[in-house]
């Protein structure tokens, strides 16, 4: 009887097992970091050739699109920059992207960008999300505010 | 009626208050009149939020933009058809619906359960007003969804495009029917734990809703997937992600308690077990609200956060306090004498399948909350994608294919090597020979040749149960073939409804590797320009424009050829919608047993005339419908009224419930 049960006992621990090297296996393959540009551009230093996934918004006036070759360059910077002197860029990372762009992709706009940052200090980005329309709420209030008033 | 709506939720708290006192105090002190107030006031719950819901649909349709939710939902242009689906289309008006049908699953179940049960009821009654009220509160206190504005808006803000498609208006109700009625074998869980009536009237009770749940699930999934693929242009139509994650971790673990409770129903083993998997379901449809409605994982899916947060979270530590508390509590009277006899049986296919579906759970769980985890552990957000599920449930979704060619078909108890040679012989050789004729055609890609020939392995063996059954009607009873199949589903519906479930399954796994052979290609072209994918040549002709009150849009017209001849024309747009101030794809998809051709317009260059197009050709997605259909038919089957069922339904009742009365009288 004992016997019988500890086959079962094995092969529940060969499954439970497998799932569990999958997991962690799989979690060290496709990880990537999630920063908030701040936090990008505290820790870019270290973060040459590794997978990020940065928040931020996209500078007015940077956007690069060339519809041809489907090619996009912008410049991430932070959600509030904070005060920058008269005439100097605010900071912020290169961003590079070939593709479609996503429907609600413009100047201002927040979006999160997953890509490699590469030693030439430039995010290759594979993915560019925009932020989910939920958070277009605040311009709905905002506009219906202003009908208010 | 806003005012009525607000006062009749309000009055629905009271009374679900008074509801679980009642009951709970009836059974306490034995006073059968308590009780049956108390089921009374269940049902008057279930009417004042009727009459909430009522109000909030007359305020969307007769557009009263004065309340804050019509403005920010819907519009005066907006179709009648997708106002009616604005109701669950935002936060406070997807709170009232779920409200709306857990009071209805509710009174169905009191309706049922008046005279049998009784012992379990008043716990029943109680747990689910519980959980009513949880809702109610939320909508009194925290998201009133008659909230007025200050002022009266002359126009709403409009539903959010990307809810604005057919698939959209049932895909929600759709899940919600099946998050919804995961309460219930919960409700029935928790009553058999209070009451220390742990047998299987409970199961039998909610044999039944557990399906129904499934059912719902399955098919809230299904056109998820659907809506996603039409409406999200991405080509695809899963993306794990965490809104998607949400809505398929219950599946997991509700598939897995549909197995192993027939293994408790023949061998009265796997209580616990069981036991677990009901409450895990439901914290699951729980946990999963939580995720859409807080906000912290970031989702495409997520068209109405909020701070609702920590009350889920708080509702959840609460409902896994009670549930692991009685179940120790209980675990003494749980266990079981019996055991397992050989590794060559169902009931090891079964727990084995049990253990892969909860790991795929796990895995997905894992995944889905990891940013959180290592934000917390380590203080870096680590997130994982697609690629980390696709890995993980990937492997273990193939041997869950692999045991579902054995399980149904093997013996219970203990196969014989001969039994096993004759059943399993005919489907092993057709999946080899599928697998070997793959590899010589020079398929290489290994996954999808194990998928494929799985898929043949599977499919064979369930062909030879009906065959083999049908035949033996054919020689014993005389009947003629269509004749004989067709008793035999009727005559054993759980087991031919659960076959016909598997073929659809199979061929959904079928449909989901045609994935591994997916081609894509973006390319910008100017009018009159054509371009090549896989065997078709697209040519692009022009764009027209066309505009109502709603939306403006560009529609490019592109033809499709294939060997010089013409065989379609798609129109693939770009779309903006006036009120949201937003700019939406709409594909064209043009769909074909072998692969579905899918036509995003990308952009339009209005002042070069460019335009970018992104094309997929996506192999057998088709038969992941069609298999959903079939899925959903099987189920049917299987929930078909049952005689027999019936009867012994009855039998296993009757001591119980005359104990039952022996104790209310």
């Amino acid at each position: 009887m004992a016997a019988k049960q500890s086959k079962f006992l094995i092969g529940a621990l060969l499954i439970v097992g497998a799932v569990g090297y999958l997991i962690y296996t799989s979690i060290q393959e496709t990880k990537v970091y999630y920063f908030t540009i701040d936090e990008f551009l505290l820790k870019k230093a270290t973060l040459a050739n590794t997978d990020v996934r940065v928040a931020g918004r996209v500078q007015a006036g940077s956007i690069q699109w060339d519809p041809a070759a489907l090619t996009l360059t912008f410049r991430l910077m932070p959600i509030e920059p904070g005060t920058i002197p008269v005439g100097a860029l605010p900071p912020g990372v290169a961003v590079s992207y070939q593709g479609i762009l996503p429907d609600m992709f413009a100047e201002g706009r927040d979006v999160i960008v997953e890509g490699l940052y590469t030693p030439e200090q430039q995010l290759v980005a594979s993915t560019i999300m925009t932020s989910c329309p939920s958070k277009y709420e605040p311009e709905i209030e905002e506009r219906l505010t202003r009908a208010d008033g | 009626m806003t005012h009525l709506g607000t006062l009749a939720l309000y009055l629905a708290s009271l009374l679900a208050v008074y509801a679980i006192v009642t009951s709970l105090w009836g059974v306490r002190t034995r006073r059968t009149a308590w009780i049956a107030s108390g089921t009374q006031a269940a049902y008057a719950v279930g009417g004042c939020v009727v009459i909430a819901s009522i109000a909030l649909l007359h305020a969307l349709l007769t557009r009263d933009f004065n309340v804050e939710y019509v403005a920010s939902y819907s519009s005066s242009t907006l179709p009648l058809h997708y106002t009616v689906a604005a109701f669950w289309g935002g936060q406070k008006g997807s709170l009232l619906f779920w409200a709306l049908i857990h009071c209805f699953f509710s009174a169905i179940v009191l309706f049922q359960n008046r005279t049998r049960n009784q012992e379990l009821m008043p716990y029943v009654t109680a747990t689910l007003m519980i959980i009513a009220l949880f809702f109610l509160g939320l909508l009194c206190f925290i998201t009133p969804p008659f909230e007025r504005l200050s002022f009266i808006p002359d126009e709403g803000s409009d539903l959010n495009p990307l809810l604005q498609n057919y698939w959209m208006t049932i895909h929600p109700p759709a899940l919600y029917l099946g998050f919804i009625s995961a309460s219930v074998p919960f409700a029935f869980a928790l009553a058999a734990l209070a009451t220390g009536k742990l047998g299987d009237v409970w199961i039998r009770t909610t044999r039944r809703w557990a399906l129904t749940s499934w059912f719902f699930l399955s098919l809230g999934n299904l056109l998820g997937g659907r809506w996603a693929y039409e409406v999200l242009g991405w080509g695809g139509y899963w993306a794990w992600d965490p809104v998607e994650n949400a809505a398929i971790m219950p599946w997991f673990t509700a598939t897995a308690y549909l197995h192993s409770v027939m293994i408790q129903e023949k061998k009265d083993m796997l209580k616990v077990w069981n036991m677990t998997l009901v409450i895990l379901t439901f914290v699951l449809t729980i946990f999963g609200t939580f995720l859409t409605r807080s906000g912290v994982i970031s989702s495409v899916h997520s068209f109405t956060q909020s701070g609702l947060g920590p009350y889920f979270l708080t509702f959840l530590a609460c409902i896994l306090t009670v549930s692991i508390g009685l179940l120790l509590y209980r675990l003494p009277d749980l266990k079981s004498e019996n055991e397992f006899d050989s590794l060559l049986s169902r009931e090891a296919a079964f727990l084995f399948n049990n253990l892969i579906l909860v790991g795929l759970a796990f895995a997905t769980f894992w995944g889905t909350i990891f940013p959180i985890l290592s934000e917390w552990v380590r203080g870096v957000k680590i997130t994982v994608g697609p690629p980390f599920f696709n890995q993980v449930n990937g492997p273990l979704g193939v041997m869950l294919l692999f045991l579902t060619g054995i399980g149904p078909i093997i013996a219970w108890r203990r196969a014989s090597w001969s039994s096993l040679g004759r059943q399993f012989t005919i489907p092993l050789v057709v999946g080899l020979a599928l697998g070997g004729l793959l590899f010589v055609l020079g398929y290489r890609n290994y996954y999808a040749v194990v998928i494929f020939s799985l898929a043949g392995f599977v499919l064979t063996g369930i062909l030879a149960e009906f065959s083999r059954g049908t035949r033996a009607r054919q020689v014993m009873l005389h009947e003629s073939p269509p004749q004989a199949l067709g008793r035999l589903i009727g005559k054993n519906p759980r087991r031919y409804g659960g076959y016909i479930v598997h073929v659809g399954v199979v061929l959904i796994f079928f449909g989901v590797a045609g994935a591994l052979f997916t081609i894509e290609k973006q390319i910008t072209v100017s009018a009159e320009q054509s371009f090549e994918v896989g065997r078709y040549t697209l040519l692009y002709t022009g764009i027209t424009e066309r505009e109502d009150a709603h939306i403006a849009a560009q529609v490019a017209t592109v033809n499709i050829l294939v060997d010089g001849q013409q065989i379609d024309t798609m129109h693939p747009e770009k779309r903006f919608y006036k009120k949201q101030n937003q700019p939406t794809t709409e594909v064209d998809i043009r769909p074909t047993l072998v692969e579905d051709l899918y036509l995003v317009l990308g952009s339009y260059d209005e002042p070069s005339g460019l335009a970018t197009f992104q094309v997929f050709i996506n192999p057998l997605v088709s038969w992941i419908w069609i298999g959903g259909l079939i899925l959903i038919l099987g189920t049917c089957v299987i929930m078909a009224p049952n005689p027999a069922e019936r009867q012994a339904f009855a039998l296993a009742r009757t001591p119980a419930d005359i104990r039952g009365q022996a104790i209310a009288e």
